[in-house]
């Protein structure tokens, strides 16, 4: 369900990349009148924002080593929770002190968080079982913060919906291949549309690189250079919620020191290690950095000793090194917002990078802040701190207030679905056929795939996952994904795509199932090939360039 | 309580065993914490599928002599192990199941999203071809049910087109079948075939007929017969119609029959099927299990001259993996793997996986070693044993029943 363009079509922004910094970015040049279009290589949350931990950060993990990183992330935490309610869990947070750490970390802490603004408690060790049974029950000290989970997929989605609302169109799966160059300006990008191989020219006055640690790419092909250092980070999804608050460790930021709820499943991370530039669309987790992450997960929570683990996952960091050190050894941690003309002298040209989940919104701001300066517009400010997203608008909330009322007539899927998609799950069809559960671990109906794949740019399987959570619970998609492609079939019209679709699937759930898989995720996994190999036949769709093709 | 064979493992292959031993006169028990992994079948159950290069075998019984020694047919060896397969199809009809194929020629079944795959024994209401693409079917249409999302006419009219057998496409509900609609967890396979007798069946047939008037075959999912044949049979009468049936993902219905009828048949025969117990602890004797201990029925509580141990594999839990080991849970016996664990997997799933393999260890009659000694009295059969990839060949039916024929046999002769 991509939007169709025409070409020639001439746009005022073209913004690359539709992570959580892309989509926000193209909502925030959209709301501000400009005509945008918003390209994604992939799918949304494709890269480092669909790859982390969640977390709504209040900034307390960055109070020590980095107070203006902690005092951005936690203005855009209260930001977040008015204008994306339905994206974000509102769990609170602690951070406890292990036998084996220091108490004399926890001042130093505590300082530098009512420093940077973030609202840091020390509390009774004993009071913080109380809040969260799950904790080490040896902790020595204990402090809540405002920290919550955020869920990235929705967060983005709602992103790329209102930047639709506000006039943007979107293509996803069409990458940028080159420049259209008058001189030194850059005046429009080539596209080629991944599902059919076709080249398309748009025309711009300004190009946003929002590719994260793609972007290092980006600006080579418009002929510029910047150094990027991926930093790979892994971590653990638990088949079910283990913690209720996110629990951090109260040391210096070190490997697998916050475990944080989201859903139905906990997650435990991260490890970080510097991986080589050409290694970053190969993201496979290591036995070594499973094993860091159980051993020192445990530690936070005992119980994951004996939580089956659904899968493994990493992803990576773009962290930009500082103009004056191309070395990498003076490397940025905060916002970095580059105007091309300025640094390199090519016109027409901004990237926005480094940041982090937490501060997408700011960095949109700033991107668009510049967009808007180097355009020669005035007096368009930015809005996007005080209009909620689609899903958490306030006309539509009222509705789902007094749906609350009479939660007893909801279905259990209803519910799941209104936690989903907010406000818009309205839209969702029930009634028939559309109440029929698709995904039975994450309660999916047919209702809801269909309104995915009509509104939320669906063209697969791993699209959906990202739009519905279908295929993302214990089962990882054993019992669910032929039902999917079945519909998808149906829907898209092409019988043979999606069947190879669900084989690339179910190879890709098993992808992140491979480095945990012993215990019961091997009996799944066993399980899974029984299914789609056995009873199926489905290795002879395997062969997913043939399904490109298709 | 005293036995002649004490079976742990109550699947096809812990049953072929208890029946064949029942049969010839032992005193047998049955011990078995689950359901067996039949309820998760297709409905076929497949000896030799597939040549080490992938390619389908026609006559299975001819590639047995070329497949390597550490192979379960090898142990049994091709004349034998052609004898036990007759012989397990003989025991299928005793229990009531008509089974379609045979050990000498592999057919086909069409699968739940429309291929062909090459198997042995299909159950009667499977959807069988003698070559790989449905000819013989005359007329066909392929109807659904509403509201029933285990089913995919698109896949399975899009692939059968390929063959160049264009099929009608219908979807039909009953009064009843709307009923069970209303709750999403009951629309599935079992939940169906549970209302699927009487008028209730009769409607489902009169709705097939309106939905497929022309057709001479119709293809509808595996949602009758959860209780032996008879219900399969009474749909063909009442519609007239080759009706066939199209596994469907788990529950399997079909599955779910052949699991019943061998354990109301091993019962009958006066074997003792303890459900939903587990052994806990095992007492040897020398070189010999003496006794075991289980969950239910406590300390010291049975004894046998033989034990047989019919687990499964991973997911049937007869094998547990660990980050850093690969055991099995119940005797600690010894278990024959590769490597650690980044040597189990590979990284696309539809590889040859190393961990589909691994098995315990045992000698040339089946019996299992604990430390490297051999335990004179407990054999291993089916899946548990390894030595193969029963996936990739198509094999896991026909292992679990042509082991626990051979092992039974030579017991029942001691």
């Amino acid at each position: 369900m991509t939007d169709h363009i025409k070409p020639p079509k001439r746009y005022d922004v073209v913004v690359i990349g539709a992570g959580a910094t892309g989509a926000g970015t193209a909502r925030d040049c959209a709301m501000r009148g400009l005509k945008v279009l918003l390209v994604e290589r992939l799918d949304f949350t494709a890269g480092a924002t669909g790859r982390n931990h969640g977390l709504l950060h209040s900034g307390a993990r960055y109070a020590v080593t980095d107070g203006e990183s902690a005092t951005e992330c936690i203005k855009e935490n209260m930001i977040l929770r008015r204008i994306a309610a339905h994206c974000v869990e509102e769990t609170g947070g602690l951070f406890v002190t292990l036998p084996e750490d220091s108490l004399d970390y926890q001042k130093t802490f505590v300082e530098s968080c009512l420093r940077a603004g973030i609202n840091a408690e020390v509390i009774d060790p004993a009071e913080a079982l109380r809040l969260e049974p799950a904790v080490n029950p040896d902790i020595i000290g204990a402090v809540k913060v405002p920290d919550g989970a955020v869920d990235p997929f929705r967060l983005t989605t709602a992103n790329a919906l209102a930047a639709r609302q506000n006039g943007a169109d979107i293509l996803t799966y069409h990458e940028v291949v080159d420049f259209i160059r008058s001189g030194n300006r850059i005046c429009g990008v080539v596209l080629r549309d991944h599902h059919t191989g076709e080249l398309t020219r748009v025309e711009c006055d300004i190009v946003v690189n929002a590719a994260g640690i793609w972007g290092q790419r980006i600006v080579e092909m418009a002929g510029a250079k910047i150094n990027m250092f991926p930093a790979k980070g892994a971590l653990l999804i638990f088949g079910h919620r283990v913690n209720n608050v996110v629990i951090n460790r109260c040391r210096k930021p070190a490997d697998a020191d916050i475990l944080v709820p989201g859903d139905t499943i906990s997650l435990i991370g991260t490890t970080s290690s510097r991986i080589p530039y050409d290694q970053i669309d190969n993201m496979t987790v290591t036995p070594e950095e499973v094993d860091v992450l159980l051993r020192e997960g445990i530690k936070i929570a005992p119980s994951l000793a004996y939580t089956r683990i659904l899968r493994a996952y990493a992803g990576v960091r773009p962290l930009i090194a500082s103009d004056d050190d191309p070395s990498g050894r003076s490397i940025s941690r905060g916002i970095v917002c580059l105007d091309h003309a300025v640094r390199d002298g090519i016109e027409g040209f901004v990237t926005i990078s480094g940041g982090k989940l937490m501060t997408y919104r700011l960095m949109a701001e700033w991107a668009a802040d510049m967009v808007c300066k180097k355009l020669g517009i005035e007096g368009k400010k930015c809005m996007t701190a005080e209009i909620p997203l689609p899903g958490s608008d306030s006309s539509d909330s009222k509705e789902a207030h007094s749906r609350k009322h009479h939660i007893i007539d909801m279905s259990t899927d209803q519910r799941a679905a209104e936690g989903r998609h907010g406000s818009l799950s309205s839209e969702i069809p029930t009634g028939d056929v559309d109440d029929a559960l698709v995904c039975e671990c994450e309660a999916v109906s047919v209702g809801e795939v269909n309104f995915a794949i009509d509104k939320l740019h669906v063209n697969n399987l791993i699209n959906l996952r990202r739009r519905t959570r279908m295929g993302m619970g214990t089962c990882q998609g054993g019992l669910c994904a032929c039902r999917a492609a079945a519909i998808l079939g149906d829907r898209l019209n092409c019988q043979q795509k999606a069947l190879y679709d669900l084989a690339s699937f179910v190879n890709e759930r098993w992808k992140g199932m491979k480095p945990v898989a012993w215990g019961q995720t091997l009996v799944e996994a066993q399980f899974t090939s029984w299914l789609y190999e056995g009873m199926c036949g489905l290795d002879r769709y395997q062969n997913n360039e043939q399904g490109n093709k298709q | 309580m005293n036995y002649d064979t004490i079976i742990i493992g109550g699947g096809l292959a812990g049953l072929v065993a208890g029946i064949t031993l029942q049969e010839r006169g032992q005193r047998t028990a049955i011990i078995t914490t689950g359901q067996g992994a039949l309820h998760f079948s297709s409905g076929s159950l497949a000896l030799l599928s597939r040549d080490a290069d992938g390619n389908p075998i026609e006559k299975p019984l001819e590639h047995i002599d070329s497949l390597p020694a550490s192979h379960p047919y090898s142990k049994v060896g091709a004349a034998k192990a052609g004898e036990h397969a007759r012989a397990v199809k003989a025991l299928f009809e005793r229990a009531g199941l008509s089974m379609l194929g045979s050990e000498d020629s592999n057919h086909y079944y069409m699968t739940p999203v429309g291929l062909f795959k090459s198997t042995w024994l299909s159950t009667a209401d499977s959807a069988v071809s003698p070559t790989p693409d449905g000819s013989g079917w005359g007329r066909t249409a392929i109807v659904g049910i509403k509201g029933f999302l285990d089913f995919y006419p698109g896949f399975i009219a899009d692939n059968l087109a390929k063959n160049g057998l264009k099929c009608e496409v219908a979807a039909l509900t009953t009064p009843e079948l709307e009923h069970l609609r209303k709750n999403n967890t009951e629309m599935r396979a079992p939940g169906i075939a549970k209302i699927m007798h009487g008028e209730a069946l009769e409607r489902f047939a009169k709705a097939i007929v309106a939905a497929a008037p022309g057709a001479e075959t119709v293809i509808i999912p595996a949602v009758v017969g959860l209780d032996g044949q008879k219900d399969i049979d009474a749909l063909r009468r009442f519609t007239g119609k080759n009706v066939i049936c199209l596994s469907t993902h788990p529950i399997s219905v079909q599955g779910v029959r052949m699991q019943l009828a061998l354990r109301r048949y091993y019962e009958k025969m006066g074997g003792t099927y303890l459900l939903g117990d587990n052994v806990t602890a095992g007492y040897m004797d020398g070189d010999r299990l003496k006794a075991i201990d289980t969950a239910n029925l406590g300390h010291g509580s049975l004894t046998a001259r033989n034990f047989i141990l019919a687990t499964g594999s991973f997911f049937s839990r007869g094998l547990v993996a660990e980050p850093d080991r690969i055991f099995e849970p119940v005797f600690g016996v010894d278990v024959v793997t590769e490597g650690d664990r980044s040597d189990w997997f590979k990284e696309n799933i539809f590889e040859e996986q190393p961990f589909v393999r691994f098995g315990v260890a045992t000698d040339n009659d089946f019996r299992v070693k604990k430390d490297g000694k051999t335990i004179g009295n407990l054999y291993a059969v089916g899946s548990i044993l390894g030595g193969c990839n029963s996936l990739k060949e198509g094999s896991g039916a026909g292992v679990a029943a042509v082991t626990a024929m051979e092992v039974a046999n030579r017991l029942a002769d001691k």
